[in-house]
């Protein structure tokens, strides 16, 4: 993780994909210049938390992806081996008084690490008065498919409208949700069209399309888009990418360090079971409803990944779909604190062998990668040239 | 094996053998649908309904007693499941995924005609998944709303107050899928749930539980334990795997008569006993008698653990007019309440106070993160409280890098530096 760095601006201004970058570089950059302007600003863990929701009730929505886990007070709190690194970080940042400027920190029910992150900074608070911890809101979206779980959800998020809207004083009318739906499918619209230019004839590394994908997450949406439809524009004309296309499923990579990895071998990854790739954008929230609440509901519940998702044939239709769309290799991404994406391995593999999908499976941490994985990373990739 | 010193003891275990006997019989020879569920699920419908269950962590535990984990957790990693995977909860499947029935205590499981589970945490839909589809049985999960109330001393709320103490919003979520949950079962027995018998059973389970709560009080003020923390275990759990059912409400009046008796005759489970320790988290199944190992070099007895405690606390449900509301705040927090601040750090410091504790002993299973959780804040507040703690990172079912000899140096190195020290000193 980057420690965000308020000062240093992108080198060319005038050039959209120096800009995306350097934001993605710079995750808190934004949220802290709004909050130094007056304008509330929230802090969210992770992709099942309604953008549109905080933006209409007029506050700025940032991901915190800019952590502390460095910081020496979390083994007081958090056990060594339990949380993942970045939720790790988040927390470390939160207990420092690294997330002053947050008026609010919303914590989506992504994952179960969050919601006991949820638990652990309330206790934090609760025994330490003092500490600079900002406001944490714990947003319950289940991501079972059940009737029931859908009408908490929908509750859910009715009485998150109310809590921001008593945060901000604005009210979260129709109207602005309408306008915050906009705002924001321009950006998935974006995405999309970046996504695309990475497929049959890539021609943006994987590692590239991160940078400009992860910055929707920290930025004001609107100019988000401007800058990644001229991104689009300029990468467009490129010549395709030559290298064999992997994709990358598993746990999800908040940072660039494996698809460096990667594509130091002469791949191009393609695409990734990530909401901080390809998974970012997915569908538009449909405006044409009269009900946008229930829209941007419908978005985060039907459309977002979260590893709580339940039953397995949903879980998995993003998997089959991209891992059969003229992929050369699938990455298994399951580093040492994963406990998780691991029960999905055995029967991932089994459905890409009865393809015949190469795949690859690395269980390091991708910030570190050693010399004996590259070594089979190398072979892989030589493994598929020889097979095709 | 620890020694058993009480006679409900050996009723416990007999009980359970030819319980789970019984159970095979009317599976294989009379098809009756049994379940797998998940320790923390309403145990109490699959009672109403008829439904024999088999609870996935108690059976775990028993495989991990036969000296079997190491096996079928080198079978799962060799079927592609990696090694950081949780244990606790996947050791059973993966004494089906086996296909060994040799091997596995008293023939293994047969087919269920449902596996149920609470999805506390992200791989469970995952495992339970995995296992309904090597059974080819049905999958019925009770989603698990997150706790945003978090009001102090819970146990003193969960007995009259619990509508209060366990928001609205969750219970109601959680009632409705209790209801799923009993149409299911409906459907499995071709019987119709009678809400009479509900009420009923919850009452038996609180006449249970205040036996527990009374042998609980005479454990904490008898000058030396007359039980020690591993009997308790054995006694409270297999009331708890049925709780309600005459021979559980009558096994813990037995149990809280034998302490009784026990007391009033002077008997103790320990004479030498100077030292009180406390067992903070899941039981270490494959190295129980790690639990008498400090008896005769330093009198440290093991006098609780969070089975009988929670008994009481957790269960006691009083206002029964609506019985599945009662059920579903039995059930909404029972992860929150035993692992997770506010309710965990708070409950067992209370917990360690009333019993007198010298010094704790807490598990960080590592390879079972969500029973992980939690466990810093516990370690803090027992040590605020002026409870020595020793961190313990083992796994309650993989014996594998368990280290019997170290571990024992370890506490021995413990009680001796940081216990009878301070002890002395005072
Ligand atoms: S994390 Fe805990 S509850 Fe989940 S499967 Fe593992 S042991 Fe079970
Ligand atoms: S270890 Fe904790 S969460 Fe797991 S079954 Fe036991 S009590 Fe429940």
């Amino acid at each position: 993780m980057t420690n965000p760095d308020f000062t240093a601006k992108p080198r060319n201004m005038a050039d959209p994909i120096e800009r995306l970058t350097w934001h993605y570089e710079n995750p808190a950059a934004e949220a802290i210049s709004f909050a130094a302007g007056g304008i509330p600003v929230v802090g969210i863990t992770s992709d099942t938390a309604p953008w549109e929701l905080i933006r209409a009730a007029g506050a700025f929505p940032c991901v915190i992806n800019s952590g502390n886990s460095n910081y020496q007070d979390i083994n007081s709190f958090m056990e060594e081996g339990v949380f993942e690194e970045r939720i790790r970080a988040i927390f470390g940042a939160a207990i420092s008084g690294d997330l002053q400027h947050l008026s609010l920190l919303l914590i989506p029910r992504t994952s179960e690490q969050e919601y006991k992150l949820y638990l652990y900074l309330r206790e934090v608070a609760r025994q330490d008065p003092k500490r600079p911890i900002p406001p944490v809101y714990l947003y319950d979206m289940l991501h079972t498919r059940s009737p029931e779980s859908y009408a908490y959800g929908l509750e859910r998020t009715r009485r998150l409208k109310k809590q921001l809207e008593e945060l901000t004083g604005k009210l979260a009318d129709d109207a602005a949700l309408k306008h915050a739906i906009e705002e924001s499918n321009s950006a998935r619209k974006a995405i999309r069209k970046l996504c695309r230019l990475r497929g049959q004839e890539p021609r943006v590394t994987g590692a590239g399309a991160l940078a400009l994908i992860g910055p929707s997450y920290f930025m004001n949406r609107g100019e988000y888009a401007r800058l990644a439809e001229l991104a689009v524009e300029m990468i467009k004309d490129r010549t395709p990418l030559a290298g064999k296309r992997l994709m990358i499923t598993g746990s999800s990579l908040n940072h660039q360090g494996l698809h460096q990895s990667l594509e130091k071998h002469g791949t191009v990854v393609v695409a990734e079971e990530d909401w901080w790739g390809s998974r970012s954008a997915g569908n538009d929230i449909a405006d044409e409803s009269n009900d946008p609440l229930k829209a941007i509901f419908d978005k985060y519940y039907l459309d977002m990944p979260s590893p709580r998702l339940f039953p397995v044939d949903i879980a998995d239709a993003w998997f089959q779909q991209a891992s059969t769309d003229g992929i050369d290799g699938v990455v298994f991404y399951l580093p040492p604190d994963d406990c998780v994406a691991g029960w999905d391995y055995p029967r991932r593999r089994h459905y890409l062998d009865e393809r015949g999908i190469p795949h690859l499976l690395i269980r390091e941490d991708a910030m570190s990668i050693s010399k004996e994985c590259n070594g089979r990373i190398e072979e892989f990739v030589h493994s598929i040239e020889a097979g095709r | 094996m620890a020694e058993k010193q009480l006679d409900c003891t050996l009723a416990a275990g007999e009980h359970q053998k030819a319980r789970f006997a019984r159970l095979r019989k009317d599976v294989f020879e009379e098809q009756r649908p049994y379940a797998i569920v998940q320790a923390d699920m309403p145990f109490e419908l699959f009672q109403v309904m008829d439904v024999p269950v088999v609870s996935n962590q108690w059976w775990a535990a028993i495989i991990s007693a036969k000296r079997l984990s190491a096996y079928y957790l080198d079978t799962l990693n060799s079927l592609g499941f990696h090694e950081g995977l949780c244990r606790y909860c996947s050791l059973a499947v993966a004494s089906t995924l086996a296909k060994d029935p040799e091997r596995a205590p008293w023939g293994g499981l047969p087919k269920p005609a449902l596996l149920c589970a609470r999805l506390t945490c992200d791989c469970l839909q995952r495992v339970f998944g995995i296992w309904a589809e090597a059974f080819g049985s049905e999958f019925v999960f009770i989603d698990n709303p997150g706790a945003t109330e978090l009001p102090p001393r819970w146990w003193e709320l969960s007995r009259y107050r619990w509508r209060e103490l366990f928001e609205e919003h969750r219970l109601k979520f959680t009632v409705v899928q209790l209801q799923n949950l009993i149409r299911v079962l409906e459907r499995v027995t071709g019987r119709q749930f009678q809400i009479d018998r509900l009420c009923d059973l919850m009452e038996r389970v609180n006449r249970q539980e205040e036996y527990f709560e009374e042998a609980l009080q005479m454990i904490c003020s008898a000058g030396r334990t007359p039980v020690r923390m591993h009997e308790q275990v054995a006694n409270v759990m297999a009331a708890q795997w049925e709780r309600g059912s005459d021979w559980a409400v009558e096994h813990a009046r037995a149990f809280r008569d034998e302490i009784r008796d026990r007391i009033r005759q002077g008997v103790v489970a320990c004479p030498e006993e100077r030292l009180r320790l406390m067992w903070v988290g899941a039981g270490l199944w494959h190295d129980t008698d790690f639990y008498t190992a400090f008896e005769e070099e330093f009198g440290a007895v093991f006098v609780w653990s969070m089975y009988l405690a929670f008994g009481p606390d957790g269960y006691i449900r009083y206002g029964l007019d609506d019985p599945l509301l009662a059920l579903a705040s039995r059930t909404v927090s029972m992860n929150e309440q035993l692992h997770n601040p506010p309710w965990a750090n708070e409950w067992i410091v209370h917990q360690a106070k009333q019993h007198r504790i010298d010094a704790a002993l807490v598990l960080t299973p590592l390879g079972t993160r969500p029973a992980a959780t939690g466990n810093r804040f516990i370690e803090r507040a027992l040590e605020e409280a002026g409870i020595p703690v020793l961190p313990v990172i083992a796994d309650m079912v993989d014996a594998r890098g368990w280290d019997p000899k170290a571990m024992r140096r370890k506490v021995a190195e413990f009680l001796t530096t940081r216990v009878l020290s301070r002890r002395q000193s005072t």
